[in-house]
C-alpha cells in the first residue's frame, strides 16, 4: 500500500556526512584543485590571484544566485545572460549619447526589472515552459542589442570604471557586490517568508496552491527581482569589460545553470544549497584560472569544463540512484 | 488481506456483476483475472485447463480483456489508432494502413451502437465518448471474457443505455462479462448473476431471481461489521451553526447542493471513490471554479474565489493524495508544520527560535514520529505524514476543516490517534467535514451524514439513521425507504 515508509540514511559521523552532501564534495574537488595547481604553479594560491579569480567569477556568480533560486521554485531563466548583455548595451548607448551615468543606471536597472517580470508574468499566466519561453526571450534580447549598437562592438572610452576597476582597500568592488548579492540571496531563501513559499511552490505546486499561497504573485515576482539583480550584473559586466557586443552576455545564462547544477541544485525545485551554488562557480572560476595559469591550451579548457559539468550532474545524482 | 477463499464462476454469454464498496477486493480480484497480481493461493480454471496465476500476455492470448477505470489512451492520436494501437493485427505490420483503420472502428462502433468520429483525437472528446472508446478497443479483441470496471461512471441516463445494450449484445454471442457497478438499477438490468463481497469475502450471491432483488436486500448483505472496527467517539456539546453551503452547482446542469455544519460537529460525506466527494470540496475551497453557490460563516458570506481566500476565512482541506498535493516531500517536517501559517510570525522575517518552539510543540502534542524535525517529510510513514498536514492547518487556526480520507493508507494505531484529534478539535468548537469511503469511520466519527451519489446528496442521516445499511442503500440508489 501506500504507506511504505522509506529508510532514512543511518547517521553517520560528520566527517563522513559532509562527504554525503554535495557541498562536501565540491570542498573536496576544490581543495584538491587548490592543492594540484599550487604544486603546479605556486603563483596560484597568491593573495592577488585569489582576488583576480573572484572578479572574473563575480558576473556569472551574481547571475547564478538569480538561476539558483528560479531553479529552487521549480522555474529557469535562459534569458538572464543576453538580459545583461542588453543591459550593457542599453547603459553604453545611453552614455555615449551624451546622458548622465545616474540616470542610465536607473533606467536600465528599472528596464531589467521590468523584463524579469514580463518573462514571469508569461511563464505563469500562461503555464508554459520557462526553458523555452525564456529561450525565445534571450533572442529578443540579443535581437534589440543587435539592433541599438547596429551591429558593433561599444565602448565606453574609459568611462564607468567604478564598479569594474575600483577597489575599497585591497579588494575590488566587483566583489564586494558579489559577496553581498551571495549574503543577501543567502538570508533571503533562508530567513524571509517569501523565500520560504518560494522554495514550498517549487517543493509542490499544487500543494502550495491548496495552503492557499498566492503562487502567481511569489513567481512573477521572483523572476522580477532576477531581472533586477541581472541588471545590476549586466552594470558590473560593462564596468569591467569597458566596451560591449551585443553577445556579451551570451554564454553567462548556461554557465549559471552549470554552476546551479554543479552546486548540487537541480531542475525539480523543492531543495538546493545556495552555499552550494556559491562553490559550483567558484569551481569554475577555479579550474579556469588553474588551467590558464598551468597553461593548458583554451580549447583542451573547453573540453575540460564541459566534462566537470557531466561529471558533478552524474555525481548529485548518485545519491538519487541508490534509493531506487 | 486484499481477498479470502474467494470463488467465482463465469459461464459464456453470462452476465455476472460483482458488488462492494472501494476495498472490498473487486479490483483485486479483476487484476487477478486479467494477470497484474498473482494470488497467494488458490487456481484459475479456464476453459478446462488448471492455471496457478496468470500473466497479462497469458490473460490477453485467452482472451480476457479488461477496461480498467483509470485507462490511460493516447490523448495526441485518432480514436481509431488508439483502438487498434497493440491489437494483434497491428503488431504483425510495420506500416499502418489508415484507410482500414478508419473502415475497421468506423463498423466496430456502428454494430454496437455508438455514434463516434473515429478519426477524432482522442484527447479531444468528451469523457463518455473517451470511456467509449476504451470499451471499443476492448471489443476489436473479440473477447472471450470481458471485465468492465465501473464502466458508467461518467454517464448520464442515455449513454448507460448504450453501455448496457453493448454488454447485451457481447454476451449474446457467448462471451462471459464480468461488470463492477455500485448502480442498482444498472445491475438490475443487466446482471444475471451477482457477487457481493465485502472485506475480501463472498457474502452473498444471486442467480436468476434478479428482478426481484431491491436496494434494501443488497444493502442488508453489504452490512454486518464486527464491533471492534468502530472507533468509540466522545460525546460533546454541538453549537450553533458555522459553514453554511447554499445552492453549490458544479456544473450548469448539476443538482443543486446544500448543507451546513455547526461548531463542534462532524459532519460525514459519505460517497465512493468518482462520487464527485472531492470535487465538491474542492468547490467549497475555491480549487475549481463552480457554476453557482454560495459559502456562509457566522451567517456571512465569505464564498472563496481561490484557496488564497479560502485560507483567510479559516478554511482548510486536507487533501485525499497527501503526498501529491499536501506535503512539500523534499522539505524538512517542521516546514511542512510552520508554511501556511509562515506570517504570524512576522509579515517578512521567520523567526527561526519561536519556529523551532512551535513545531517541536507540535511534533510533541501530536506524537508525531520523526527522528528529527530537520528531517524531510518524505521519509515519515502516512500516519505521521498526516499528523503533519493536520498540524499544518492547526498552525493557521483554521476553523473549518474539510478531510479527504483522512485515514486513507494509514495503520490502525495511527487511525486511532486521528480520531481522537478530530474528536478534540470538534470539542474545541471547530467544525469538521469529514469525506470518507470508510464505512466505519463515516459511522463512528459523524455526528450527522450525508451520502454523496453521483454529485447530488442522495440521502442525509443523524443520530440512530446512521447505519451501515442507510448509507449503502444510499450508495445504491434506487427507492428511497
Amino acid at each position: 500500500m501506500d504507506n511504505q515508509t522509506r529508510v532514512k540514511p543511518p547517521a553517520a559521523s560528520p566527517f563522513f556526512s559532509l562527504f554525503r552532501s554535495q557541498t562536501g564534495y565540491l570542498i573536496l574537488v576544490i581543495i584538491t584543485v587548490t592543492i594540484i595547481a599550487t604544486i603546479m604553479n605556486p603563483r596560484f594560491l597568491s593573495a592577488r590571484n585569489i582576488f583576480n579569480i573572484m572578479q572574473q567569477i563575480s558576473v556569472l556568480g551574481i547571475l547564478t544566485m538569480c538561476m539558483a533560486l528560479l531553479m529552487i521554485s521549480g522555474n529557469l531563466d535562459i534569458s538572464i545572460g543576453n538580459m545583461a548583455g542588453l543591459v550593457g548595451m542599453l547603459f553604453t548607448r545611453m552614455v555615449l549619447t551624451g546622458r548622465s551615468q545616474g540616470i542610465a543606471v536607473i533606467t536600465v536597472m528599472i528596464l531589467s526589472t521590468a523584463l524579469g517580470l514580463i518573462n514571469g508574468l508569461i511563464i505563469s499566466k500562461s503555464k508554459t515552459t520557462p526553458l523555452i519561453i525564456t529561450l525565445g526571450m534571450s533572442y529578443v534580447y540579443y535581437g534589440i542589442a543587435l539592433i541599438i549598437s547596429n551591429g558593433r562592438p561599444q565602448s565606453l572610452g574609459g568611462e564607468f570604471e567604478f564598479l569594474g576597476r575600483a577597489k575599497i582597500g585591497p579588494v575590488p568592488i566587483t566583489i564586494i557586490i558579489y559577496i553581498l548579492v551571495f549574503i543577501l540571496a543567502y538570508l533571503f531563501r533562508k530567513y524571509s517568508t517569501y523565500g520560504r513559499r518560494v522554495n514550498a511552490i517549487g517543493g509542490n505546486k499544487e500543494a502550495a496552491f491548496l495552503s492557499g499561497i498566492n503562487v502567481d504573485s511569489h513567481i512573477i515576482s521572483l523572476y522580477g527581482i532576477s531581472g533586477m539583480v541581472t541588471g545590476l550584473a549586466g552594470l558590473v559586466l560593462i564596468s569591467r569589460l569597458g566596451m560591449v557586443r551585443a553577445d556579451s552576455g551570451s554564454n553567462y545564462a548556461l554557465q549559471a545553470l552549470a554552476a546551479a547544477i554543479i552546486g548540487g541544485i537541480t531542475f525539480e525545485g523543492g531543495r538546493g544549497s545556495l552555499v552550494g551554488a556559491f562553490l559550483g562557480v567558484l569551481l569554475l572560476g577555479i579550474m579556469y584560472n588553474a588551467m590558464n595559469i598551468i597553461g593548458v591550451s583554451s580549447y583542451m579548457q573547453t573540453i575540460f569544463l564541459g566534462s566537470v559539468i557531466v561529471i558533478a550532474t552524474v555525481i548529485s545524482n548518485i545519491g538519487k540512484l541508490k534509493k531506487q | 488481506m486484499a481477498l479470502d477463499q474467494f470463488c467465482f464462476e463465469l459461464s459464456p454469454g453470462e452476465v455476472h456483476c460483482l458488488i462492494g464498496e472501494n476495498g472490498a477486493g473487486k479490483s483485486t480480484f479483476i487484476k487477478i483475472l486479467s494477470g497484474v497480481y498473482s494470488p497467494d493461493s488458490g487456481e484459475l480454471i479456464i476453459e478446462n485447463k488448471r492455471y496457478e496465476r496468470l500473466t497479462t500476455q497469458l490473460a490477453r492470448g485467452m482472451g480476457i480483456y479488461t477496461v480498467y477505470q483509470d485507462d490511460v489512451l493516447v490523448p495526441q492520436i485518432s480514436v481509431a489508432e488508439n483502438i487498434y494501437l497493440g491489437s494483434k493485427d497491428m503488431k504483425k505490420k510495420i506500416f499502418m494502413n489508415y484507410r482500414t483503420v478508419y473502415e475497421n472502428a468506423e463498423t466496430l462502433a456502428r454494430h454496437y451502437g455508438i455514434a463516434l468520429d473515429v478519426k477524432e483525437l482522442y484527447g479531444n472528446l468528451n469523457p463518455a465518448d473517451q470511456q467509449f472508446t476504451k470499451i471499443l478497443k476492448a471489443l476489436a479483441q473479440s473477447p472471450r471474457i470481458l471485465v468492465l470496471d465501473e464502466p458508467t461512471q461518467v454517464f448520464n441516463v442515455t449513454e448507460t443505455d448504450i453501455i448496457l445494450n453493448i454488454v447485451r449484445k457481447v454476451s449474446e454471442t457467448g462471451t462471459g462479462v464480468v461488470y463492477i457497478a455500485h448502480d442498482l438499477d444498472e445491475i438490475i438490468r443487466v446482471a444475471s448473476r451477482i457477487t457481493i463481497l465485502r472485506d475480501g469475502k463472498k457474502v452473498a450471491a444471486y442467480d436468476g431471481v434478479i428482478e426481484e432483488l431491491d436496494s434494501s436486500i443488497l444493502a442488508k448483505d453489504m452490512v454486518g461489521r464486527p464491533v471492534e472496527l468502530f472507533y468509540k467517539k466522545k460525546k460533546h456539546n454541538i453549537g450553533e451553526i458555522g459553514l453554511e453551503v447554499k445552492n453549490l452547482m458544479l456544473g450548469s446542469t448539476s443538482t443543486p447542493i446544500d448543507f451546513s455544519v455547526r461548531k463542534g460537529e462532524i459532519l460525514g460525506i459519505a460517497g465512493l471513490k468518482g462520487s464527485g466527494r472531492s470535487a465538491i470540496a474542492r468547490a467549497i475551497f475555491g480549487a475549481i471554479n463552480r457554476y453557482s453557490g454560495q459559502i456562509l460563516y457566522d451567517g456571512i458570506d465569505i464564498t472563496p474565489k481561490n484557496p488564497i481566500e479560502a485560507v483567510g476565512h479559516g478554511l482548510a482541506y486536507l487533501t485525499e493524495d497527501k503526498k501529491a498535493d499536501g506535503l512539500f516531500l523534499s522539505m524538512p517536517v517542521y516546514q511542512n508544520i510552520t508554511i501556511v501559517g509562515l506570517s504570524s510570525f512576522h509579515r517578512f522575517l521567520i523567526k527561526m527560535k519561536s519556529e523551532r518552539d512551535i513545531s517541536n510543540d507540535y511534533i510533541g502534542r501530536m506524537n508525531i514520529k520523526t527522528a528529527d524535525p530537520n528531517q524531510e517529510v518524505q521519509y515519515l510513514s502516512g500516519g505521521n505524514q498526516q499528523k503533519v498536514v493536520i498540524a499544518k492547518w492547526l498552525f493557521k487556526n483554521a476553523k473549518i476543516l474539510i478531510v479527504d480520507e483522512p485515514t486513507h493508507g494509514i495503520d490502525v494505531n495511527a487511525k486511532t490517534e486521528v480520531y481522537d484529534l478530530f474528536t478534540e478539535l470538534a470539542a474545541e468548537g471547530k467544525s469538521i467535514i469529514m469525506i470518507s469511503s470508510e464505512m466505519p469511520e463515516i459511522i463512528s466519527m459523524s455526528d450527522r451524514v450525508i451520502v454523496i451519489r453521483k454529485c447530488e446528496i442522495s440521502r442525509e442521516l443523524s443520530g440512530d439513521e446512521i447505519t451501515e445499511y442507510n448509507i449503502l442503500a444510499g450508495y445504491l440508489g434506487g427507492t428511497n425507504s
